[in-house]
């Protein structure tokens, strides 16, 4: 198979994502007040209403219709004030109602977007085009299926005069797609709508008993536990206008940096609180016309996001290259080997059977609800970023990988406080590396690691004075965490604060200068690399607390 | 002289027990051998439950004895619609697919009448979920009329309409999605409401059509459905009904109130419908004279869209039917095929075999009706027209009080007469269009036919969340027609079974 | 147009419910009455008129607090009480590929 980045020089890769969202910071489930957690022992988190008892009716939790609508307000989504559940009907066991409840046309939120910002290697795989009218067609009709509406739902208005979903999908015009602006150093930026957001719940988890790696392929038996079942889920659409594995994986790690500092969910794709599934399909570069798309299942990682849509794209263009048909039917990733396998041919669309749930009330959102909800938003990564970079005046990259997580973004901030310049980027350098290094090897996050914010100010101060170099930085670094002591003080007893007095140093160049003759006349005639052997004697001789720059400095002084 | 349980209504029951003049073991008792000598005959229960029944009893009787305060209906004996679960009972809704399922919460109606001091005797016999209207679809045994045995209690809540009627208790619970409270009370010659839509919880109701369910009492007399209405709504919703409502209403407060003045609303249509036996609108007709007599004044409104109420209740209730009966597939409870070698094959003929025909037609047409192509051509046209019909229903109460109709076009009919389901479902148009509406209605029994000398009835149905209303002309009704009779509320037990067991000791 | 028996056994496939006998030809007829019964409906079809598909007025909004109350909690041996089939903790399936693992 050819590379992507030569696959993507002849085909324009089409990509739409879904992304479920699990809203594991509620107490509760989305339509009971069973506890929403992962780690209960099975079947332990169930009552009436999530095993589907006969006689059991649902009522929503508020705290999940705040979620979304604030899910939706930092998506730039238009909240939908009318909106209703509706029933989706399919037998598997993981429902207990063999139904699921969800939304119908119109979601809580509708047509949002966010703007990635695409750097480096991945910002030349974006092919240049324009979209034209049939293109658009052929594009809301793909985000009608996405959501696995009927054509006829889809094209009908029929949840009353507030709704716009159908409105919008019929007003889907190239006004509506808006192309990637580029840079001069070939960096972009691209809107990606969404679709929709909606809300649901959750299915149950199914063990697959017998069969390969508890695939249900071979299973003799499936064994259910419902507590999952039920558990409040938020559903987000894109439309097709993602064209690079890279920008599904940035729009991912940008939702997920958005929900995270809303606090609705841990996000954590590892335990599957964050799930995506990839709608790709290929076509000649220049081609308005939509190819066939498959569904790409198991992207459970920021990694699998790409090299799942990466493989699925190379392959489809192999398959289209050799004459071939795409067929539309679902794909597993399959990391371990490398390849996507078919899980499902689709034949015909589903029919679910949508209808309005008549045990749920319709909603009809007050502006003072929505208000509150927004008033609940948090500052938002990219406005931190943005703060970050001004008010600290630290590298953009930094700031971004910063201000993703709140409970970092807090720490910044709270070590960085009075801090901008060089201090401020030495703090954010040593929460980017040193920090994040540690936190790898312990157990807890951030807030309760042991290391406070006044310890990583105290050493960021010392390096900014070039009180230390940057390899004392990670000594000291390692020795705070261990001790919980002042980095100041834990300089100061290990007499590691650097010399940076070019008068106390110049003796001690000139006497390495004196025992290294040799080494002193292989410079002067031309040999660069004996410098260091230079610097690493005078530092020795220093016993470590010279300042290496300046050794430098001055040896090449003396040298000259 | 004997006194026997069915000679007393539920309002004198608690009064007695309250006074000492009998204890709630003593009712109970008594109310558990008045079915065990009438059941062979009737057939009104799937299930009797006398260890609930006494021990509810003797909490009545322990609370009486430590001097406490006894709530309204203390020691009154239901029975309950084999609908509704009870932990300690099974809820089987008369179905082989529910034939060993054991309650494992308790529905907010029930536990509503058991906080107002009522005593649980029995699950009550059904049409299978509550499809159709004879209770001749039960899985299990059909009920028999306590008029005429061979003929049906109407349905679908016709155990709970026949055990009232047969004397075996004063009240019970029943459902009415389409009319199945009100027309087997009329059949049997007792009074039957159902409630505006919400007024009372139905958490714990196994569902048949979400949006024209509704839970409401059985009784003999009027005051007694009065006060089972206020322990089914005195505590306001149910957070576990999210389609619940505050009925903040005392519904015995202004029961005997004058109608005089009032505006008795008559459809003249409804009274020319074909169908309609000469001995019904008879009744009707004598019962609109009766409040007229009693000062009220009687206006002609008319429901112009009423000749879609079939139609659009036959693609509303069978497609939430189809939806809220997809949960039984024999995995988490319920009747499973045994050695199925895969699931479908396990799901299919566990609804195959635990379903009745009613039951699969129903859910046949409700998935039919909500797929692609055919749900968007009868599904927004029903909701329409149920728009319509509501707005109908609101016109004509600006112009009247309460509207005064047939509850059934005929009286009991022999069980098998009618065996074709469509046209079965046409018996429904007096009943159906109040659920689609979502207001409420009573049946009023009005003595016996001149023709069949079986009960007849009239229903009086009145303006969302106006129940009170509705219940004060229907005390109007008995008051004028058999209090004058018999100098009290008639208490209408069928004659064959009055005074059979049941004696108080 | 009337339904086929071939409509039909789709849609008894998809509601799992599985028609034996004489019940296709049974259910077949009864659908066709069933669906020309409901023919007045379709006039109702009409522009102006919103569907209501709550009849409970303005009711709007309904929504409970997060919390988490317990009361409805159900005991291990409770919840699985009524399945026909469990394992261990675990409500239990039959293989759903089926042996063959044909669909």
């Amino acid at each position: 198979m050819k590379e992507l980045s030569e696959v993507l020089k002849d085909w324009e890769a089409v990509i739409g994502l879904e992304i479920h969202t699990e809203l594991t910071t509620l107490e509760t489930k989305m339509f009971c007040n069973c506890k929403n957690t992962h780690d209960a022992k099975p079947n332990a988190n169930v009552c009436p209403v999530c095993l589907g008892l006969p006689g059991a009716l649902p009522v929503p939790n508020k705290r999940a219709i705040e979620s979304i609508v604030k899910a939706g307000l930092a998506t730039n989504c238009e909240v939908q004030k009318h909106s209703m559940f509706y029933r989706k009907h399919y037998f598997y066991p993981d429902m207990a109602k063999n139904f699921q409840t969800t939304q119908g046309p119109v979601a809580f939120c509708m047509h949002g977007h966010l703007d990635l910002e695409v750097t480096g290697r991945g910002a030349a795989e974006r092919p240049e085009c324009a979209f034209g009218a049939a293109e658009a067609q052929s594009l809301a009709s793909a985000s009608a299926n996405a959501v696995g509406l009927s054509t006829a739902m889809a094209t009908q208005m029929r949840e009353g005069s507030h709704g716009g979903a159908l409105a919008g999908m019929s007003g889907y015009n190239t006004a509506n797609l808006a192309l990637p602006e580029r840079h001069e150093d070939g960096s972009y930026t691209v809107p990606i709508r969404i679709l929709r957001i909606h809300m649901e719940e959750d299915a149950a988890k199914m063990v697959h008993v017998g069969g390969e790696e508890g695939r249900i392929a071979a299973a003799s038996e499936s064994l259910i536990d419902y507590n999952r079942c039920g558990t409040p889920l938020i559903e987000l659409v894109t439309e097709p206008d993602l064209r690079t594995p890279e920008e599904a994986r940035l729009f991912m790690e940008k939702l997920r940096r958005i929900f995270l500092t809303l606090g609705i969910s841990d996000c954590s794709m590892e335990h599957g609180s964050m799930r995506c599934d990839g709608n790709v399909s290929l076509r000649r570069r220049g081609e308005t016309k939509l190819g066939t798309k498959t569904e790409l299942k198991n992207l459970n990682s920021f990694k699998a996001l790409h090299d799942g849509l990466a493989y699925e794209i190379c392959r489809q263009a192999e398959v289209l290259e050799e004459g071939g048909i795409i067929y539309q039917e679902t794909r597993h990733w399959e990391p371990g080997r490398k390849r996507t396998v078919v899980m499902r041919v689709k034949e015909t669309a589903d029919d679910y059977r949508l209808f309005p749930d008549p045990d749920l009330a319709p909603f009809d959102l007050s502006d003072e609800f929505i208000a509150h909800c927004a008033a609940e938003i948090p500052e938002l990564p990219d406005a931190k970023r943005d703060r970050y970079e001004t008010a600290f005046g630290i590298k953009r990259a930094d700031a971004e990988q910063i201000a993703g997580d709140p409970e970092t973004a807090a720490f910044f901030e709270a070590s960085a406080e009075g801090l901008s310049g060089k201090p401020a980027q030495a703090v954010a350098n040593l929460i980017v590396n040193e920090l994040a290094a540690y936190l790898k090897g312990v157990e807890g996050g951030i807030t309760d690691c042991g290391i406070a914010p006044a310890q990583v100010a105290s050493l960021a101060k010392l390096l900014a004075e070039d009180a230390i170099s940057s390899n004392q930085a990670h000594e000291v670094f390692g020795l705070m965490a261990e001790s919980g002591e002042d980095p100041e003080k834990i300089v100061d007893e290990r007499g590691m604060r650097q010399v940076s007095d070019a008068g106390a140093l110049q003796p001690i160049v000139d006497e390495v200068l004196e025992r290294c003759a040799d080494q002193a006349q292989q410079y002067r005639d031309g040999n660069q690399k004996v410098l260091g052997f230079l610097v690493g004697q005078c530092m020795k001789e220093s016993r470590g607390q010279g300042n290496p720059k300046l050794f430098n400095e001055l040896l090449r002084a003396s040298l000259s | 002289m004997a006194q026997y349980i069915d000679t007393l209504s539920a309002a004198r029951i608690a009064a007695g027990i309250k006074a000492g003049e009998f204890s709630a073991r003593e009712v109970a008792q008594a109310s558990l051998d008045a079915i065990a000598a009438r059941e062979d005959a009737v057939q009104a229960f799937l299930q009797v439950c006398p260890e609930l029944a006494l021990a509810a009893a003797d909490r009545v009787d322990a609370a009486r004895a430590a001097g406490g305060e006894l709530p309204p209906l203390a020691g009154v004996p239901f029975a309950i619609k084999d609908n509704m679960n009870l932990v300690g009972t099974r809820t089987t809704c008369a179905s082989r697919m529910l034939e060993n399922y054991e309650s494992v919460y308790t529905a907010t109606c029930v536990q509503r009448m058991l906080d107002a001091g009522c005593v649980p005797v029995g699950k009550a016999n059904m049409d299978e979920f509550a499809f159709g209207s004879t209770t001749d679809s039960s899985a299990f045994h059909p009920t028999h009329n306590p008029w005429d045995t061979e003929r049906v209690p109407g349905g679908s809540s016709g155990g709970s309409a026949a055990a009232v009627a047969a004397g075996e208790v004063p009240l019970a619970l029943g459902s009415d999605t389409g009319g199945s409270i009100r027309q087997p009370a009329a059949l049997c010659g007792v009074v039957g409401m159902k409630p505006t839509y919400g007024a009372v919880s139905r958490y714990g109701v196994v569902a048949f059509g979400s949006s024209l369910d509704q839970v409401g009492p059985f009784g003999r007399t009027v005051e007694d459905v009065a006060l089972a209405m206020n322990a089914l709504t005195g505590a306001g919703k149910d957070p576990y009904d999210g389609t619940s409502q505050d009925c903040p209403v005392d519904f015995c407060e202004h029961l005997n109130d004058p109608i005089e003045g009032r505006r008795v609303g008559i459809i003249p249509a409804f009274m020319e419908a074909e169908g309609l036996t000469p001995e019904m609108r008879a009744a009707v007709e004598a019962a609109a004279r009766e409040l007229e007599n009693q000062g009220a004044e009687l206006v002609e409104v008319d429901l112009p869209h009423l000749d879609a109420a079939i139609a659009a209740y036959y693609v509303i209730g069978p497609a939430e039917a189809f939806s809220n009966l997809a949960r039984f597939d024999g995995i988490r409870y319920g009747y499973q095929e045994p050695d199925c070698a895969n699931l479908d094959a396990q799901s299919s003929l566990s609804r195959a075999h635990g379903f009745g025909p009613e039951a699969k037609r129903r859910q046949m047409l409700g998935a039919y009706l909500l797929s692609s192509g055919v749900y968007d051509k009868y599904y927004y046209a029903a909701q329409k027209a149920r728009t319509l019909i509501t707005a109908d229903y609101a016109s004509a109460y600006e112009r009247c009080d309460v509207i005064l109709m047939p509850s059934s076009p005929r009286t009991a009919w022999r069980h098998g007469e009618i065996s074709d389901p469509t046209q079965m479902y046409l018996a429904d148009l007096y009943t159906i269009s109040i659920n689609i509406a979502g207001n409420g209605g009573v049946s009023v029994p009005l003595g016996l036919g001149a023709d069949s000398g079986l009960p007849v009835a009239s229903q009086l149905v009145g303006p969302a969340f106006k129940d009170r209303t509705m219940l004060m002309f229907a005390r109007a009704l008995e008051r004028g027609l058999t209090d004058a009779a018999t100098g009290a509320p008639a208490l209408s037990v069928a004659p064959a079974f009055a005074g059979k067991g049941g004696e108080l000791a | 147009m009337a339904l086929t028996e071939t409509d039909v056994r789709g849609i008894a496939d998809y509601a799992r419910i599985a028609l034996e006998g004489d019940e296709l030809a049974e259910m077949t007829s009864y659908l066709n009455d069933a669906v020309d019964m409901l023919a007045p409906v379709l006039d109702y079809d009409l522009p102006d008129v919103e569907p209501t598909f709550h009849p409970i007025g303005d009711l709007a909004n309904v929504m409970r607090e997060d919390e988490e109350l317990g009361q409805r909690d159900l005991p291990l041996e409770v919840a699985l009480e009524n399945a026909g089939s469990t394992r261990d903790r675990y409500f239990r399936v039959p293989s759903i590929l089926g042996e063959a693992g044909d669909r």
